[in-house]
């Protein structure tokens, strides 16, 4: 068979960073409008005409170079958009958001573990790293690193009843674990109580983040340039670990979990070993998340990490395609970025997400980019 | 007798008030293929759940090599050599039957963070080695199916989906494999088929013991060396084929019915 | 502690208790003839006590002033027809549609649908995101049993509920809807060889469920006075709980369940000088640690795994 050709996933790679800019710098509503048109055109056609498959087939064969390409796509869009503030916010945001999502694609999208409180677990890495860094002096990466740990630690409290049960059972659980979560956050005054903690700016081998870049006397690049590049670090190593694990024997045992835990007992394999891996790793990737967003937006509420705010982040797995890390893109920029920019949706916009869920697990389960079966590495 | 490898004793079993299993007896040696037949509910599976360590006995003993097994779970089960297939399939279709077959290799795979994620040179020598094991192991069945190992099981029809599924179960190279009804859903033609197959695998590998729960008295004939026919839980007698066939308690109990 | 102050607290408790099993009961009943728990069910209490008070507003509008007992019958009637209607439509269009797919969808589809109905009440209804008044229709007084005060309206709605409660009852037993139900519980395919239609049986008992879930948001109305939009995400945790307690499935272990789980608020909120925030952490504290400890429930038999 003759090898695919490269430019089908080099042209999709460099449109879908042109097409992220340029959502991100439209400033008129009919311009975003317009957009989303496209975005949902491009889709329907591309799946009428299998255009999806010739880019994956494209980006297959040559992955050694298109895997580095969509990197340096990504680091090219955050460069684009240096001198504006409030688009570098929604960007940091966005990849925060699909960091998390990662997380939550370990949780129910390999293993199966429902959990209904990945904002609680964003909460923790928010607060351990806002502690952490108004009284120690830990070094700002290590502080990220902890910030998943405890999130981590804390999740295993939930380890034996979630082990208990199954299914519904199991996501009442962390249901009543993220309403018991915001209570404790709002009577506890050592932690802010409602009105919430202040967090420093992140700062890294004597860099202070929180410093705007002077070029020269007339250019100044925006301070959340820092934090972008940062957030697209941490995306990338998050992705690359939760890829990895997909494709190892690891993700074949979470996959035997999900599918059919009895029977994947009768071949030796410890089911409460790997949800307690997988939950583990989740709340792990959802903490760092929260640390992240904890310095960015140098302040943190209870109210950020409430029961809704979950059911947004399962929202953007679902929507994006359970169990595919790549369809957290465009689920994250539906999400984060459609009601900035659109203000018309942003009052309604949890209802519209709802609506949206329902709709895909109605008529496409898969999502907008369905997880494709697993590939080992050559 | 052959060197015992599995000795159930006394096994009893009850869910609620009924008595799936009632001081049963098995003796299973090195390398014996043993036919386990009866009416349904008198608990075949039953005996393969206990076995398994998916069900636990009321009353009796397990051993297996020489090691009580009775209280083990059935993930300990499967390190000691014992591989089973379920009456209904239980492939997970939505995998590849690499993948599936891979489930069956679950214990000799190394699952570790440094070969998995960090440095995966040893994955790739493991999948290379893995694909030629399942292949092989394969081909023993089916001469297309070595060539669909990337294809998912749920496309797979229904023979060839009991094929990935005996093979899980082999692949590990048990000591004792555990063959609930294969050919349920098949064709006569189609189970005679599978019963080569397993012949030629088995055919290589002397020490393997198979007990195998079937109806079609043919094939218990056929590859059996020894019978045991269950009823209400109890053991009703045990021989040859032409011993227990002849046994009037066997012709009234179950026989009559199938021979017509 | 003296002996009028306990059966106080007894009585809020069992007002409490009567508003939760009813809520559980739709839970189990759910839960009973197709495997689902339906996490919107929270929100149709809520959206149930909308409706009566949206239809308490119409009345008065269109009529004047209307004869209170009259007033309650027609919001209560009201509110049970529509949040029934409600409940047999997301059977049928959310629910049934996914009987065959992962447990996960199931689940997330009705904790949308949840969101939905919260979501259109706070934007739609008139300044929905504001606490709203609960019309006060009951009578006010109060008798005086020594130092024991008995509202007339908390007597009222007691009886109300538990009246419910044993139609609930009889109607599970003596009827054939009732038998129809059970049977679909008991095992669905020997159930529809019978005869039984599955898909009627499925709507019905989510319409009956529903209408439940209705009267328990109209009674928690006029208990309390007031409504919001987002009562229902507690109120509905609280009746998964109480149907938890008393093993899923099981419609008197829900109604059981309903009156422990009010029993633990009422301890927590009485016996543990902390603020009453904190009743419900140790509520739902207590209910972890149960899952924890029984994870089918206290009345539920083990079922085994089926190989």
């Amino acid at each position: 068979m003759r090898t695919p050709s490269i430019l089908p996933a080099l042209f999709a790679t460099v449109a879908t960073a042109a097409a992220v800019v340029l959502l991100l710098l439209a400033d008129q509503e009919w311009e975003v409008a317009t957009m989303a048109g496209v975005a949902v055109a491009v889709l329907l056609g591309g799946m009428r005409l299998g255009w999806g498959e010739t880019v994956h087939r494209s980006a297959t064969a040559h992955r050694r170079i298109v895997t580095p390409v969509t990197w340096l796509a990504g680091a090219v869009a955050i460069f684009l958009l240096r001198e504006h503030n409030f688009e570098l916010l929604m960007l940091c945001t966005v990849m925060i958001f699909m960091i998390a999502g990662l997380g939550l694609t370990v949780q129910f999208g390999y293993a199966g573990v429902v959990n209904f409180a990945a904002a609680a677990f964003m909460g923790i890495g928010a607060y351990t790293t806002a502690v952490l860094m108004n009284s120690t002096a830990l070094p700002h990466p290590v502080v990220i690193l902890l910030s998943g740990l405890v999130s981590a630690v804390i999740g295993s409290v939930l380890l034996l009843p979630l082990l208990r049960t199954r299914g519904h059972y199991a996501a009442l659980i962390t249901i009543a674990f993220g309403i018991l979560f915001r209570t404790f956050l709002e009577v506890n005054d050592a932690l802010g109580g409602p009105q919430g903690l202040k967090v420093p700016g992140l700062e890294l081998f004597g860099h202070a983040f929180n410093d705007a870049i002077e070029i020269n006397d007339d250019v100044e690049w925006s301070f959340y340039l820092n934090y972008a590049a940062g957030a697209l670090v941490v995306l990338f190593l998050a992705y690359e670990l939760v890829r990895r694990i997909e494709r190892s024997w690891m993700g074949l045992a979470l996959d035997a979990v999900r599918l059919d835990e009895t029977a994947a007992s009768a071949f030796g394999l410890n089911g409460a070993a790997w949800k307690i891996t997988a939950f583990s790793i989740g709340n792990f990737l959802a903490g760092v998340a929260g640390s992240l967003y904890a310095t960015i937006t140098a302040f943190i509420a209870p109210a950020s990490f409430t029961f809704s705010d979950s059911l947004i982040l399962v929202s953007i797995v679902i929507l994006g395609g359970l169990g595919n890390p790549l369809g957290l893109l465009p689920a994250a920029l539906v999400v984060v970025v459609l009601p900035e920019k659109l203000q018309v949706i942003q009052e309604y916009r949890f209802l519209l997400f709802a609506i949206l869920v329902i709709a895909i697990l109605l008529l496409r389960p898969g999502g907008l980019i369905p997880r494709r079966a697993r590939e080992y590495p050559e | 007798m052959s060197t015992a490898l599995l000795d159930a004793t006394g096994l009893s079993v009850r869910f609620g008030g009924v008595r799936a299993l009632d001081g049963l007896d098995l003796h299973v040696g090195e390398g014996e293929v043993i036919g386990l037949i009866g009416p349904n509910g008198s608990g075949k599976t039953t005996f393969f759940n206990t076995l398994t360590g998916f069900v636990f006995p009321a009353d009796g003993r397990v051993t297996f090599a020489g090691e009580d097994i009775t209280a083990l779970p059935a993930r300990e089960v499967a390190k000691r050599g014992i591989a089973r297939t379920f009456q209904r399939l239980r492939l997970l279709l939505e995998l590849s039957v690499f993948d599936n077959l891979m489930l069956g290799q679950h214990l000799s795979l190394d699952h570790g963070v440094w070969a998995n994620i960090v440095a995966r040179g040893g994955l790739r020598r493991s999948l290379e080695k893995q694909r030629e094991t399942a292949r092989a192991l394969l081909r023993y069945f089916s001469d297309s199916l070595p060539d669909r190992l990337s294809e998912p099981a749920g496309s797979l029809t229904m023979i060839d989906r009991r094929r990935v599924e005996v093979c899980r179960a082999l692949i590990r190279d048990p000591k004792l494999l555990l063959l609930d009804e294969p050919s349920a859903g098949m064709t006569p033609d189609e189970t005679r088929e599978l019963m080569q197959d397993l012949q030629s695998v088995k055919a290589e590998r002397p020490a393997l013991a198979v007990v195998l729960i079937e109806h079609d008295m043919e094939v218990i004939e056929s590859v059996s060396h020894r019978c045991v026919v269950l009823d209400y839980g109890r053991k009703l007698c045990e021989g040859s084929y032409s011993e227990v066939s002849q046994d009037p308690a066997v012709r009234r109990a179950y026989l009559g019915v199938e021979d017509e | 502690m003296d002996l009028a102050l306990l059966a106080q607290h007894a009585l809020n408790g069992a007002m409490l208790g009567v508003i939760y099993a009813l809520v559980a009961v739709g839970f189990t009943l759910f839960f009973g003839v197709l495997d689902v728990i339906k996490f919107s069910h929270g929100d149709v209490v809520m959206l149930g006590a909308f409706t009566g008070l949206a239809t308490s507003i119409g009345l008065s509008s269109a009529f004047g002033s209307v004869p209170p007992w009259i007033a309650v019958i027609v919001i209560t009637l009201t509110a049970v027809a529509a949040m029934a209607l409600v409940g047999a439509l997301m059977a049928k269009f959310l629910v049934l549609p996914l009987h065959k797919a992962p447990t996960l969808n199931v689940l997330l589809i009705t904790l949308m649908a949840g969101t939905v109905i919260r979501e259109s009440v706070r934007l739609f209804y008139p300044q929905g995101s504001n606490p709203k008044p609960f019309p006060r229709l009951l009578p006010d007084g109060a008798v005086n049993l020594g130092r024991l005060t008995l509202r007339f309206d908390s007597a009222i709605l007691l009886a109300i509920g538990v009246i419910a409660i044993v139609g609930v009852h009889l109607l599970i037993t003596r009827t054939r809807l009732g038998l129809a139900i059970r049977a679909v519980a008991q095992d669905p395919e020997t159930a529809s060889a019978m005869g039984i239609p599955f898909q009627a049986t499925v709507l019905a008992t989510f319409a009956l469920g529903s209408g439940l879930a209705a009267l328990a948001g109209v009674v928690n109305g006029l208990y309390y006075s007031e409504v919001n939009f987002s009562m229902g995400l507690l109120l509905g945790a609280i009746g998964f709980s109480a149907a938890v307690i008393g093993g899923l499935g099981n419609v008197y272990g829900a109604i059981l369940g309903g009156f422990i789980f009010a029993a633990l608020q009422t301890i927590g909120a009485v016996a543990l000088p902390i603020a009453s925030a904190y009743k419900d952490v140790f509520a739902f504290g207590a209910v972890i640690a149960l899952m924890a400890w029984k994870p089918a429930g206290l009345l539920a038999e083990r079922s085994a795994e089926r190989v």
